[in-house]
């Protein structure tokens, strides 16, 4: 087979522009006649909220102060579920959610005004850790139950899993709440154009999901939307939640004025997502001769305040909570919860990366148990071509793991050192 | 309002600006040189890195009458009659650039570094850029790409 691309150097079609500086993100774009936007945010964690916008109104070079009030349909967004308010109306349900837009002539007007606004919150009882919330009286996000996933998966019977297992591990492993810090902070900009097209110029990860929900929620039919998307300063799964889109379309609109926002890095902390933190309870067992019979793990994940793509993630966590391992007995139940922390999302992995903290450590923990180098341990019971996975799947292609494993063994000369007793 | 006077990119400009205005406002906002970043507004990522008078700063750091009389390179001054400069062409070649948004300041501070130090080895180098972020390359291809840099510059 003769290959076009695969083995060559390809230059990428932007670099040029990006090396002189010619490449826009939107918060290079300025446009004629332009207004600017600053976003007002929720600062307490669960609270019901009374916005008073009247003096900020009054300060000179205001437009117009954007509440829940002004969103034409809807007032909701979401990747899965529709559980993000464009500005929340009667409660907050976390820090950074927002809750006005200012419009002002100018950046300094939006910050006077930004000033003069008042927000009474009645403070609610907060839950942040997911395994309170999970419980019937904890304090209830959205709806009555904190619970928005669960996933089952089961194979072979745990209970002769167990019986078959001279060596069981059981340890609890949480991984943390991680911050994408893409080096382009959010900006976007909002026009509309003489037919009466509202156009959104942001960097974004899903233009098609964003003209759905600016169109549903300002009340247009989507051939009346258009996202145009600059290049994108990193994204690492932080741009697929909306952010500044229907705020901007929504002040372009009704002041027929194109509108810029950019975030600060402060801003951008609040604005979009995390990556989910996990609790990661496992049970794993081995036989006398070294070939893993069973695990059982629960995996918490802490979706925050808005499910984002919490069922999604918590599923793979789920489906890959045993590593590429063959075991032949498995009983995994993985939940995503929400709480009152900042939302979580989609981070590169999504879910894949967090198990591997759990279930290489259970691998490190037997081999120790064991007495055997872990190495060893390892090539015992990885996939190879023709294994079958927890889930059912059978791996009939390429499976070259083993020489993975060999070839980084080999680098870090890990056997060898393990041997001399090191 | 204060007015200053300042060369950017071989150009003088006698402006007037907000006394509180950064350099970096002055830069984006009033002379519209839009590949000078903001990433974080507070002197931590590089993204808007120039060079004042052969140093490079933050220009998020700077304020705009403090550059008052100084000579300032951009990333748009690099390219000359139509012609990349060589840590340009370098970072192009070396697939050093992804999502972009670093990569003036990174490609400003490679260059002051290498005006100073022709010959730096690989720790001088990552020092060198060590004042500058990038969120998406792992910055092993900046160092490839300051080595292609390095051999460029001596062959011209
Ligand atoms: S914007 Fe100046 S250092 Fe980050
Ligand atoms: S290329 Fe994206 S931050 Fe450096």
């Amino acid at each position: 087979m003769k290959l076009n691309m695969v083995g060559k150097n390809i230059i990428r079609v932007d670099a040029e522009a990006k090396v002189t500086g010619e490449a826009l993100y939107p918060q290079d774009i300025y446009l004629d006649n332009m207004v600017y936007g600053k976003t007002v945010r929720s600062t307490k964690p669960h609270a019901y909220i009374k916005v008073d916008i009247r003096e900020a109104e009054k300060v000179d070079g205001v437009l117009k102060v954007f509440t829940y009030k002004d969103v034409p349909n809807k007032n909701e967004h979401g990747v899965v579920l529709k559980d993000h308010e464009v500005f929340a109306s009667r409660k907050a349900i976390r820090v950074g959610e927002p809750i006005a837009f200012i419009v002002a002539e100018t950046v300094r007007a939006c910050e006077e005004a930004y000033r003069k606004i008042r927000i009474d919150y009645e403070e609610l009882p907060a839950v942040f850790d997911p395994i309170e919330a999970m419980k019937e009286d904890a304090p209830k996000i959205h709806g009555d139950s904190n619970i928005i996933y669960h996933y089952k998966l089961r194979r072979g019977d745990i209970e002769e899993g167990k019986k078959k297992s001279k060596y069981i591990v059981e340890n609890v492993y949480k991984s943390p709440m991680v911050e994408h810090a893409f080096l382009q902070p959010e900006a976007g900009l909002a026009y509309v154009e003489e037919d009466g097209t509202v156009v959104v110029v942001i960097a974004t990860q899903y233009p098609h999901y964003d003209r759905e929900e600016v169109a549903i929620n300002l009340g247009l039919p989507e051939e009346k939307v258009k996202i145009i998307n600059t290049n994108v300063g990193g994204a690492f799964g932080a741009r697929e939640d909306i952010t500044a889109q229907i705020h901007l379309a929504l002040a372009a609109m009704v002041l027929k004025r194109p509108v810029k926002v950019i975030y600060s890095r402060e801003e951008s902390f609040l604005a979009h997502s995390k990556r989910h933190p996990m609790i990661m309870k496992y049970k794993t067992g081995a036989d006398e001769n070294g070939y893993l019979q069973y695990m059982e793990a629960e995996i918490i994940g802490d979706a925050g305040a808005h499910c984002s793509w919490a069922m999604n993630v918590l599923r793979k966590a789920g489906v890959h909570a045993t590593g590429p391992y063959v075991i032949p007995h498995v009983k995994v139940d993985s939940y995503a919860v929400y709480t009152n922390n900042p939302f979580t999302g989609a981070m590169r992995g999504f879910g894949a990366t967090q198990v591997p903290i759990a279930h290489e450590q259970q691998m490190d923990a037997l081999a120790e148990k064991l007495g055997m180098n872990p190495i060893e341990f390892r090539m015992k019971n990885i996939f190879r071509k023709g294994s079958i996975t927890a889930t059912g799947q059978v791996l009939v292609d390429s499976v070259p793991l083993d020489r993975c494993i060999e070839a980084v063994d080999k680098s870090f000369k890990f056997s060898q050192l393990w041997k001399e007793g090191k | 309002m204060v007015d200053i006077s300042l060369t950017v990119n071989d150009r003088l400009y006698e402006i007037s600006i907000d006394e509180n205005m950064r350099l970096i406002d002055v830069l984006r906002d009033e002379l519209g040189l839009i590949g000078t970043k903001e990433g974080c507004g507070e002197g931590e990522c590089g993204a808007c890195t120039v060079i004042m008078d052969g140093e490079i700063v933050n220009s998020c750091l700077v304020m705009g009458f403090q550059a008052n009389g100084s000579n300032i390179v951009t990333i748009e001054g690099l390219k000359k009659d139509g012609k990349l400069h060589p840590v340009q062409r370098a970072y192009i070649e070396a697939g050093a650039v992804q999502c972009g948004f670093c990569i003036p300041g990174m490609v400003l501070a490679t260059k002051a570094l290498l005006d100073k130090n022709p010959n730096p080895s690989d720790e001088e180098i990552r020092e060198g850029i060590s004042g500058n972020l990038c969120r998406c390359t792992g910055y092993n291809k900046m160092l490839v790409a300051t080595k292609k840099a390095m051999v460029y510059m001596k062959g011209e």
